[in-house]
């Protein structure tokens, strides 16, 4: 039974301060699927009796198989609070029907692209933490974008149940590991403190961490245990939430409160004695079938039970009562409208993420006001798959304005430039969508605050664009993603059937399309080349390549490479020179490496080419060491305009050097994508143009004679700047019990890696091991590690960094050497490096 | 040996006595396709008529030849006679002056024949040559390489009342902007620019700079096709020759500065007449 309609969801769209967009992010099988679905059975898609068992947001075969989430799915759900609980609720609103568009995404690190695109649509973000795993990699690498994006977290501590059936921990313990979680994010959060959005860490007693058991349907907060003891102590609710969490003793005998334990035998903590203590009682009771002893205790907590319910026994009672008693989405959904932002709310502070343009013009203002007058301003944050293939619904959500079926609508690509033509489009909306789980429904218009897919603009967008009205034409674009992981891993594909080449050529550039971050690309030798952020991932794309996008016809897979990046690691030895082909035209260049941490921080986005002068020369120079004046003097920043290498101005007194920065520029984002190396990118380099020699006349300098020139003059800097190969690091956090410590660190030694903590997790016989390991050498590490620990170490791989490979490229005994020549040979380069005397010019 | 031989503007009878004795002397005849082209153009026809006149086959010289591997035929001329042709004048507009230094040093022997320029056959209108200032180039504007240096010199030469001439841009055989970039070689389709083109950018950088070098109502003259048989001469405002249609390519422009009576005189002939009078 669908408890709503189309019409009634689209009516509170417009109650914008009744609206909460959320994410729902965890670790990879912390239960987030399984907790998803509980909050969806509160708005009657699916029957509450199957609660926890469905993974309504899992809506692929493969998703439902492997029992993991792949892609990220949306979901609008209708939520109508009680008067009586809305008392406390200091906030805007707009009666007590809300509005949640929830976002439930994968786990697994490979897919984490995914979660930045659900981030980016959604103002709040429900943690989940599995209680006895505690906070582990993906956890941290999301609650770092969340909070970069400004997302306000809460947190849910999950799979309580496991506390009570499986491990059977007393009270205390309990409340000693879920302490440990809740710190454990606390921190993390703290590193990432933002003025503007103020203190985002979580606390049970302020209401904002919640314990949930996803599998069973049922969670709390202290709010609900609170409310219970306020009336039954006459004390105020606020007050009594305090007392549920921390160092809080209550001694039935005495009926004292108290600091710290008295050591008296009834003394126990309040969390223990008023939350935990009665649901594990209520708990026991069930799973042994008490029933004579059960109903007079529901009874007195309010709950009743229906007839039929009644019949049932063990487990399943249990779950039935927990569910009645303490239904999880009541739990989580009161939590999220109470303290998580509407978009009203959060629009203000995430304005300046989000805009590109100036934060005064209107477009920024109706974002910043959540304006549903204002001009239209949308954000496509991915492209879903739609069920006649080949196509694909724009998902994203609307900042400002209203979009509606038929209007006419420009569409701003990655690569727009205001006032240029590039990557920009007009066309019109042919039907505006609402998600609701599997299904979708049309409507007449979305209005800002909402997320919404847009049918009918799939072939002007590949993966993510700004929308806005068609007379906009002033509008600057929603400032692009920025993903935490890199795709280093990359195979090459073939069709097994010359004939199904087009098929191959079209299915790669829907592939391209329906993923926010997986690359595809055709080498010089011909090769179709797809690059993700690794194994996982891969062979999820090319499942869907194949099945889905290609309508089944046969690929052959090369091994998986790894793609390198090129640095330096001095100071060119020289400053070299190289003239144009007229010999009219010189230009005189040095390289040396970037301070640490800079492409860093401009991989992040901190440091890049659209930054305001003053704010970016402020950072080069405090944190990086620079030169006010030089930090002015940056030309360019590439490969794609946005990358870790620079073009930066030393000369003194040129001129005309405006009218050959372009064609630097221009030589220079091809040089940094295609090092003189291996032709891999560019990393870390910064280039000096110390010198140039002009010809008079604008003719003889133009683009044919400065742009090999700079390309040239690049690559002999490049050479004469000890140069160096640089490989992908993963990090590897592996959870395994004791005995299998000998086996983990013998894989890893054989591959190269190496471990940088060891800790045991408090309470259990499980060790915490993380290391780095290269990505090259990590193809196949999850079975070898398996194998090698008997099935008892299960591997979490995330991209990390880039290390520099100290052997020299030149060195024909050196492991550089060694890849320079595969990667040379593999792109269908000639094998030797180029020499420097091809790309300098003696005087 | 190496000559370098002008071949003057206008077709093939333009190469002077001295100039086609050398040819005929040459064992190796280069000719030079990139900075000017003959009258006739370089249809297979065009090099046809050169080689019956000359006798011997031409290597045709592209840009990348010219600036990239000129030093075959630098080591050529060391053994025997090569001639080097150059539409107009070796040391005209376009400086072949690279070209010699490099033989110079490589110790080869360079005899330069000299014939007419666009620099001095612009005399046909009756400016004198005697009060031009600096020459420019015009450029084609892309959308991201907008050069304007030469604003600056016609507003240099304008304030001293001297004429300007200005050499439009030629695309023969030019790398489109990606394979620069890449260092590989594809080529655009040929172009040359017009003088409505020219005369639009012009008018654009004076509205951009706002510092009055010229208006749509300074007088310039047209030349298309200067030095041959069908060339085509006129006189008038900027407004008035954006409308006057010159036919095949190659054109320039002079902005005229101050004028002496005489130089009106002459003028006066090419200027166009409001078609009601």
């Amino acid at each position: 039974m669908v408890k709503f309609t189309a019409e009634e969801l689209r009516r509170i769209m417009d109650l914008k301060h009744n609206i909460r967009n959320m994410s729902v992010i965890a670790h990879v099988d912390h239960g987030k699927s399984t907790l998803t679905d509980s909050l969806v059975a509160a708005a009657g898609i699916i029957a509450q009796e199957v609660a926890g068992d469905v993974r309504m947001t899992d809506t692929r075969a493969d998703e439902a198989e492997r029992g993991i989430t792949i892609k990220s799915t949306g979901i609008s759900l209708y939520y109508e609070m009680t008067e009586e609980s809305l008392k406390s609720f200091k906030g805007e609103r707009n009666g007590n029907e809300y509005l949640i568009n929830l976002i439930d995404s994968p786990g697994h690190v490979d897919f984490s692209s995914e979660v930045t695109a659900a981030l980016r649509i959604t103002d709040g973000a429900l943690v989940v933490v599995d209680c006895i795993e505690g906070v582990c990699v993906q956890t941290e690498t999301v609650l770092r974008q969340a909070l970069g994006e400004r997302i306000r977290p809460v947190l849910t501590v999950n799979k309580m149940d496991r506390c009570f059936l499986e491990l059977q921990v007393d009270g205390e313990e309990a409340y000693q590991t879920f302490q440990k979680v809740i710190e454990n994010a606390n921190v993390i959060m703290a590193t990432y403190e933002d003025p503007l959005l103020g203190d985002v860490q979580v606390y049970p007693e302020k209401g904002t961490v919640a314990f949930s058991a996803g599998l069973h349907g049922w969670a709390f907060t202290l709010t609900n245990f609170a409310k219970m003891y306020a009336s039954k102590f006459g004390v105020d609710e606020a007050k009594m939430m305090e007392r549920l969490w921390g160092e809080n003793y209550f001694d039935p005998a005495t009926k004292k409160w108290t600091g710290k334990n008295t050591g008296s035998p009834t003394c126990k903590r309040g969390f223990v004695q008023f939350c935990y203590e009665p649901i594990k009682q209520i708990i026991n009771t069930c799973m042994n079938d008490q029933k004579t002893k059960l109903w007079p205790m529901l009874q007195k907590l309010g709950v009743s039970m229906k007839a039929d319910e009644k019949e049932l026994v063990g487990k399943a009672l249990m779950k039935r009562v927990m569910q009645t008693w303490l239904p999880a989405s009541e739990a989580l959904l009161e939590m999220m409208v109470f303290h998580l932002p509407s978009p009203a709310k959060a629009q203000r502070y995430r304005v300046e993420n989000l805009y590109e343009g100036p934060l005064d013009d209107v477009y920024a203002n109706a974002i910043r006001n959540c304006d549903p007058e204002g001009p239209l301003m949308l954000y496509v944050s991915k492209m879903i798959p739609a069920s006649d293939k080949g196509r694909f619904f724009a998902f994203g959500r609307v900042f400002a304005g209203k979009v509606s079926t038929g209007l006419k609508v420009r569409i701003m690509g990655p690569n727009y430039v205001p006032g240029q033509k590039k990557d920009l489009y007009v066309k019109s909306v042919q039907r505006t969508v609402i998600w609701m789980g599997k299904k979708q429904e049309s409507v007449e218009d979305v209005p800002c605050g909402n997320t919404v897919a847009l049918v009918g603009l799939d072939q002007f967008i590949t993966k993510n664009a700004t929308i806005t009205n068609e007379t906009e034409v002033d509008a600057h674009p929603i400032r692009a993603m920025k993903f935490s992981v890199s795709p280093v891993v990359r195979v090459a594909v073939q069709c097994k059937v010359a004939s199904d080449l087009p098929k191959l050529v079209e299915g790669l550039k829907r592939l391209a399309k329906s993923d926010p971050m997986v690359i595809c690309t055709i080498e010089e030798s011909g090769e179709h080349i797809i690059a993700g952020a690794g194994e996982l991932h891969l062979e999820i794309c090319l499942k869907d390549l194949q099945e889905d996008f290609m309508g089944g016809a046969e690929i052959n897979v090369s091994p998986p490479v790894v793609s390198f990046r090129e640095t330096v690691k001095d100071k060119s030895c020289r400053t070299v020179m190289s003239k144009s082909p007229n010999k009219h035209n010189r230009l005189y260049m040095e390289a040396r490496p970037l301070e640490e941490g800079l492409p860093e921080a401009i991989d992040e986005g901190r440091v890049g080419p659209r930054d305001d002068p003053k704010v970016r020369s402020k950072i080069l120079s405090e944190e990086f060491g620079w030169d006010k004046d030089l930090a002015r003097k940056i030309w360019c920043f590439g490969p794609e305009t946005t990358g870790p290498n620079m073009v930066v101005d030393m000369c003194k007194g040129v001129q005309y050097l405006n009218e050959i920065k372009d064609s630097v520029a221009a030589g220079f984002q091809w040089a940094s994508k295609e090092g003189a190396l291996a032709e891999e990118n560019m990393r870390g380099i910064c280039f000096e143009v110390c010198d140039v020699v002009l010809h008079a006349d604008a003719i003889h300098r133009g683009g044919g004679q400065i742009i090999p020139t700079a390309r040239r003059v690049i690559y002999a800097s490049q050479l004469t700047a000890t140069p160096r190969m640089l490989e992908p690091i993963y990090l590897v956090e592996i959870q395994a019990p004791e005995q299998a410590l000998g086996g983990i660190y013998g894989v890893l030694n054989k591959n190269r890696g190496h471990v940088f903590e060891e800790m045991q997790r408090p309470g259990t016989p499980l060790y915490n091991i993380k290391a780095y390991l290269p990505v090259v050498e990590s193809f196949g590490f999850s079975s070898t590690l398996r194998a090698a620990t008997s099935g008892q170490a299960f591997p979490q791989c995330v991209f990390d960094h880039w290390e520099m490979m100290n052997s020299d490229p030149f060195d024909p005994t050196s492991e550089a050497f060694r890849i320079v020549t595969e990667v040379r040979k593999r792109k269908g380069l000639k094998e030797q490096i180029t020499p420097l005397s091809d790309y300098e010019d003696k005087l | 040996m190496l000559y370098i031989i002008g071949l003057g503007l206008g077709d093939d009878k333009d190469i002077t006595l001295k100039g086609l004795e050398a040819v005929k002397k040459c064992e190796r005849v280069y000719i030079e396709a990139y900075t000017s082209l003959l009258s006739f153009g370089l249809s297979s026809n065009g090099l046809s008529t050169l080689e019956d006149l000359y006798g011997k086959p031409l290597i045709v010289a592209d840009r990348e030849m010219v600036e990239e591997s000129v030093d075959d035929m630098l080591y050529e001329a060391r053994e025997f006679g090569v001639a080097f042709l150059v539409v107009g004048d070796p040391f005209g507009a376009t400086t072949h002056t690279d070209l010699v230094v490099r033989a110079k040093k490589l110790g080869v022997e360079v005899k330069v024949i000299h014939n007419a320029s666009v620099v001095n056959a612009i005399g046909v209108c009756g400016l004198q040559l005697y009060r031009y200032g600096e020459i420019v180039s015009i450029p084609f504007f892309t959308e991201t390489w907008r050069p304007d240096s030469f604003y600056e010199k016609i507003c240099t030469n304008r304030l001293h009342g001297l004429h300007t001439l200005c050499l439009l841009d030629i695309r023969v055989k030019e790398p489109s902007i990606e394979s620069l970039c890449r260092g590989k070689k594809c080529y655009e389709p040929p172009k040359f620019m017009t003088i409505q083109n020219a005369i639009e950018q012009l008018l654009e950088v004076e509205q951009m700079r706002g510092e009055s070098a010229y208006s749509e109502e300074a007088t310039c003259v047209g030349f298309a096709r200067l030095g041959s048989e069908d060339q085509v001469v006129v006189a008038g405002s900027m407004r008035e020759l954006v409308n006057v249609e010159f036919g095949s390519p190659l054109h320039c422009l002079v902005i005229v500065g101050k004028t002496h009576p005489v130089e009106e005189e002459m003028l006066d002939f090419y200027t166009i007449r409001p078609k009601s009078l």
